[in-house]
């Protein structure tokens, strides 16, 4: 209905931000040069073939007609088709340039983007809501597209076209300019009304939308409470209501809409009626010829749509550059957990040890560990327990470092971890999270994503090590078995034997697990179980335990609650001791009575 | 089962057009008043130019005239715009109600095959392209009627010129319309591949404890850079689209102005042609240029339409299998209420592998019973027999001595209350979802049902009390709240018969006295179905079922069972391991990250 994009007033950029977003775009659209002067080129010449046209016209009018010369007239012919033969072809090129640069840097946007954004420690994805993240690299850079695609070269053509047209009718004939200005005001002040008003309903209707859509989905996601409670005929009502305020909103911005079209539509004939009506006076007197007037007539359009697309493109451009803004933030947000300048390669043995830790995560009043030292020797199984949210899983995630503590310091090798390559250190330290997270491609390509050199032949040696290699060949398309297609249909075991099958694949020294707690049946426990034990052997291993029988099969125990490491020692020193530890060991006991 | 099959979606809009026929007709009729003042612009110039500038009448007589006429063209066009969406937009609306009202009153079976954002995408994008369509409808007649108007004014003042200077408009009209087919297509491409950008950055997102455990963000960024790169190639194949078509749709009416030059200038040179009517003439091929093309656009439109019509249809034609009967009968108000019978019941979701194979319940009114069974065992099943979400293959479910399929569907969900084992709230006060069932509640009521389930004190407590918004954008609550919400719910609809699908998986340990507390309440005296999982909650109903493969395997009292069936002391055991992993895994879920739905907003 109108140019699309709408932008609230907290998006919109002040005269430094606009300034900074013009600048970086310009570094960013550095490559693409070449295709950007060649379209600023053909958009010139195209405009000025479009302002030709009725120029000719008034050639053949004043030379031709008025004076009886055919051959003026035949010129004027002759000059009019290749005027309009070049403007094709310069309208064809013209096209692909801006396209070629704009999704050229539509383009570099999205990689660097996310490549920053994979740059960033996990603090910076706790931190970020997922779905503005996702946003940002969707949404946010979509919104561009349609602007790329014909909105930059609208709004460039549009200009010039003004400014050419009014530059040609002034010296044409000044007068006649002056009276046609006299229209052109009314425009300027009723596009410039209209767009605000526009771009306000829009947002207005762009919230309706959104209630809209959310009280169906909503109404659909509980259609099961709606019918068991006999409560259709309430939400039928109740839903009348959000669709009828949703009509409203679309009704204004029509309503907005049709003053400012009828007066479009007005000034365009009334202007034909001045230029006539004041040019005809002007050619009695003599001052100018009917092939003026003639030209001034098929002008004039030139130069009422400008006015209308200019207006109609502000809101567009406004929101590109708010969006620009949002993702060059993004982009020069420098992560936390950075690889050092002079990285050094981790040795392939040695100790894990904890130094005086403290960490806090961004935002939280209270330190979520402090003070914790701990060495876990090479071969050493630790097992991490404590309630929910004594710090734990926080633990385990600095000894890979996957945040960087608030004080102190983790050595592996008696090498700090944050002078450690980041390629070395993920080869010796492998976190395996609870969660089997799939992503989109075949089990074997989610298995090769902790090595993406590996073979096919390495990725079934790794689930041969962990013996789950039959389970997976038995599947009709075997390793090869699209994860997503087959969908719901791995189940939660064959997800986590992925995941273990990912840590073989690297054959780490250290191994950081975060013990599953969801639901498997007895029979694939077993075999995830039998996995694990596989995987563990030889390695050092840290895992926070939820189970009883876990934590029997580690070496040592380490007690964390609030966020501090109260009770190290073996199973039978930590009972003996009859502290936490010992509570906890006997409360397992009588809720897990088989193990 | 699934949606119905209808093969055209157009006797829908003729029904829709036909309720709107008088406002349509106005914006017809509007419209071509419109038309008839645009027309009659061009050959007010040239009578202007040929009498009043080069002949020396009024020209003040003439250009007035184009002024009133400048008048009359701002008006109606604006009025036409106005019609043609105010009735555009009440298409939609009220299709959306139709769908909104007959979703809700689909069966169960039918939204257990059909995801939520196909019947969103009908009702938000197809009702879209639909109301694209009859906006054009007015809008397309009058361009239309002006378009016929020109062509016969042009060939009554000047045949052979007007032959050779409208020859290339036809052609606009019809590139018009093969540009829209073929960029359909293309910007569909575009979009498809931009969804895929969009699930590597959600899985990269929602993965990035995976990515970040293993160092594998190389992996990702590469497979990024793969869909960064299809967007750009299909990107620049619909601009390759738009260059090829749109140049030309400019090129073509000059080739119109350049006949009219040529052949107009030398009739001029003849005294065959005045100056004034070269002028008319190019000024008429301006004025067609606009509205050739929207008819293109019309027709592209329209099979747009058509393809959207014929999916909204599939929804509105699906006939709800769940239906309330022709001859209802009512419950029986005698005697003491409540009593459930299941005779001999089979029903699978899957009507060849059936969940329930001749199971047979019967439950005295006021009595509790508890079903216990391994996962997949049916033992959810007959609840959702009970409340008629589906409707039995074989046997007969009864209430009072009533089939259920005799009630009427009010009657009996009336009747039969259930907490579910997912507990939905919905987006409004804690009031509104407690009063969900009996809309008419009055404060009273609602803090005495929340009360006895023991919601009462937590609710004070939440910052607006009874009015804080909950659900899913709102004020969260813990597992248990949501449950003891739920069964306040429940017993506010105040039914015959309750069902409690003890989902106390989402509750804390030590607050699941608090629910258990609150379920005996509700219990006393009412006949009551409990599809336990724990065994705190089992002791609460009178008997214990044990629900195997289909059938009733067994049933006594808790102590009875687990003395002397193997079976029950084994489902009890594993049904205890789950209960413990999918609780710790509720609670690791605080710090877990969810991916939510891109934006659906569209306009």
């Amino acid at each position: 209905m109108w140019a699309g994009g709408a932008i609230s007033d907290e998006d919109r950029l002040d005269r430094s931000e606009t300034g900074r977003v013009l600048r970086r775009s310009i570094e960013f659209a550095e490559p693409y040069k070449r295709f950007i002067s060649l379209a600023v080129g053909f958009v010139t010449v195209s405009t000025i073939c479009t302002v030709a046209g009725p120029l000719l016209v008034k050639y053949a009018y004043d030379e031709g007609l008025e004076k009886q010369n055919a051959m003026a007239l035949n010129t004027a012919i002759v000059a009019f088709l290749v005027v309009v033969v070049v403007n094709y072809i310069v309208g064809r090129q013209q096209y692909l340039a801006i396209n070629n640069a704009g999704e050229g840097f539509l383009r570099d946007l999205r990689v660097r983007v996310f490549d920053r954004l994979q740059a960033q420690s996990m603090a910076f994805f706790d931190r970020n809501k997922a779905g503005v993240l996702v946003g940002r690299m969707t949404a946010d850079i979509e919104s561009m597209s349609e602007l790329i695609q014909w909105g930059l070269l609208q709004f460039v053509q549009a200009g010039l076209l003004l400014a050419i047209t009014l530059v040609v009718l002034a010296v044409i004939s000044w007068e006649l300019t002056l009276v046609v200005l006299v229209v052109l005001p009314i425009l300027v002040v009723a596009s410039v009304r209209f767009q605000r008003q526009s771009n306000e309903a829009y947002l207005d209707v762009r919230e309706k939308v959104g209630h809209n859509l959310s009280s169906l989905q909503e109404s659909i996601a509980g259609v099961r409470v709606i019918q068991a409670y006999d409560r259709q005929d309430e939400q039928i009502r109740r839903f009348i209501g959000t669709n009828r305020a949703l009509y409203d909103s679309h009704l204004h911005s029509v309503r907005v809409s049709v003053w400012y079209f009828g007066l479009v539509e007005w000034v365009g004939v009334f202007a034909v009626a001045l230029v006539v009506g004041v040019g005809g006076w002007l050619s009695h007197q003599g001052s100018i010829t009917v092939g003026t007037v003639a030209a001034f007539v098929l002008l004039l359009s030139n130069l009422f749509e400008p006015v209308q697309q200019l207006s109609q493109l502000y809101n567009t451009v406004q929101s590109a550059a708010a969006s620009l803004h949002k993702l060059y933030g993004l982009i020069d947000a420098e992560p936390d957990v950075a690889e050092h300048p002079k990285p050094v390669v981790l040795p392939m043995r040695g100790a894990l040890v904890a130094h005086d830790l403290k960490f806090r995560y961004d935002g939280a009043e209270r330190s979520a560990l402090s003070h914790v030292s701990i060495e876990v020797a090479p071969g050493e199984r630790l097992a991490l327990v404590g309630p929910t949210g004594a710090g734990k899983s926080t633990l385990a995630k600095l000894l890979a470092r996957l945040y960087d503590p608030t004080a102190g310091y983790v050595t592996f090798g008696e090498i700090d971890l944050r002078l450690a390559s980041m390629a070395s250190l993920r080869d010796r330290v492998v976190v395996v999270p609870q969660e089997g997270f799939l992503f989109g491609g075949t089990i074997c390509d989610n298995i090769r994503i902790a090595r993406p050199g590996a073979t096919d032949a390495e990725v079934a040696q790794a689930l041969d090590r962990i013996g789950a290699l039959d389970r997976f060949q038995e599947f009709a398309d075997g390793l090869e078995t699209e994860v997503r297609e087959r969908g719901s249909r791995l189940s939660a075991g064959e997800r986590q034997l992925i995941s273990l099958a990912r840590a073989a694949l690297v054959d780490p020294a250290v191994l950081v697990l975060d013990e599953a707690t969801s639901n498997l049946d007895p029979g694939t426990e077993a075999v995830v179980e039998r996995a694990l034990e596989h995987l563990m052997t030889g390695r050092t291993v840290i895992v926070v335990a939820h189970r009883l029988s876990t934590v029997r099969r580690a070496d040592r125990i380490a007690v964390v609650d609030h966020a501090k490491l109260v009770e190290v020692g073996t199973h039978d020193e930590l009972v003996e001791l009859g502290g936490r530890y010992s509570a906890l060991a006997s409360a397992w006991a009588r809720s897990q009575p088989n193990v | 089962m699934e949606l119905a099959r209808p093969t055209s979606g157009w006797p829908l809009l003729r029904r829709v057009l036909r309720e709107q026929r008088r406002g349509l007709i106005a914006g017809m009729v509007v419209g071509l008043l419109w038309s008839a003042g645009k027309v009659t612009v061009p050959r007010l110039t040239r009578l202007a130019v040929d009498n009043g500038v080069i002949g020396r009448e009024s020209l003040w007589f003439w250009s007035g005239l184009i002024a009133v006429v400048a008048v009359i063209a701002g008006v109606f066009s604006g009025w036409r715009r106005w019609i043609a969406f105010r009735e555009s937009r009440l298409t939609e609306t009220r299709l959306r109600q139709q769908l909104f009202a007959h979703i809700m009153k689909l069966h169960v079976g039918f939204h257990d095959h059909t995801q939520t954002g196909q019947l969103m995408s009908r009702a938000s994008s197809d009702l879209q392209q639909i109301q694209g369509f009859v906006v054009m409808i007015p809008i397309t007649a009058s361009n239309l009627a002006m378009v016929i108007a020109v062509v016969v004014v042009l060939f009554t003042s000047q045949p052979l010129l007007a032959l050779v200077a409208l020859a290339p408009l036809p052609v606009v009209n019809l590139l018009a319309v093969r540009f829209s087919r073929s960029i359909h297509p293309a910007v569909l491409a575009v979009q498809a591949e931009q969804a895929q950008l969009a699930t590597v950055v959600e899985e990269s997102v929602s993965g990035v404890r995976v990515l970040k455990g293993f160092g594998a963000e190389g992996v990702q960024a590469a497979k990024l850079r793969v869909e960064a790169d299809d967007i750009r190639r299909e990107s620049l194949e619909s601009a390759r689209i738009r260059s090829k078509f749109l140049p030309a749709l400019d090129l073509l009416p000059n080739i119109g102005l350049i006949a009219v030059l040529g052949i107009g200038g030398h009739r001029v040179l003849d005294g065959a042609m005045t100056r004034g009517q070269m002028l008319e003439f190019m000024q008429y091929i301006a004025l067609l240029i606009f509205p050739l093309r929207n008819l293109g656009m019309t027709v592209a439109f329209g099979q747009r339409a058509a393809a959207a019509l014929l999916r909204v249809n599939e929804v509105l034609a699906t006939v709800p299998e769940v239906a309330d009967p022709p001859k209802p009968r009512s419950l029986p108000h005698e005697g003491p209420p409540g009593s459930v019978r299941f005779r001999h019941v089979t029903f699978g979701y899957d009507p060849a592998s059936p969940v329930l194979r001749g199971f047979d319940l019967t439950i005295a009114p006021g009595e509790s019973v508890a079903l216990v069974g391994a996962t997949g065992s049916g033992k959810s099943t007959v609840a959702r027999l009970l409340t008629r979400f589906y409707d039995v293959q074989d046997g007969k479910v009864q209430i009072d001595g009533v089939d259920v399929r005799d009630l009427r569907l009010t009657e009996l969900r009336h009747s039969v209350g259930i907490v579910f084992e997912d507990t939905f709230l919905f987006n409004d006060s804690v009031f509104g979802n407690i009063a969900f069932a009996r809309p008419d509640a009055d404060q009273a009521d609602v803090e005495r049902a929340a009360a006895l389930a023991g919601a009462h004190d937590f609710v004070m407590r939440l910052p607006d009390g009874y009015a804080t918004v909950i659900g899913e954008r709102g004020f969260s609550l813990s597992g248990g709240q949501r449950q003891r919400i739920a069964i306040a719910r429940a017993i506010l609809a105040d039914p015959r018969v309750l069902v409690l699908d003890d989902a106390t998986s989402a509750v804390d340990p030590s607050k699941e006295h608090e629910i258990r507390d609150a379920m005996a309440t509700v219990m006393e005296g009412r006949t009551t179905i409990v599809i336990a999982h724990r065994p705190g909650t089992i002791a609460l109903a009178d008997t214990v079922v044990l629900v195997d493969d289909g059938v009733v395997a067994a049933s006594g009292t808790h102590d009875e069972l687990l003395a002397t069936n193997e079976r029950y002391r084994e489902v009890l055991a594993t049904l205890s391991e789950e209960e413990r992993e999918a609780a710790e895994a509720a609670e690791d879920e605080s710090r877990s990250i969810t991916v939510r739905g891109r934006d659906m907003v569209g306009d």
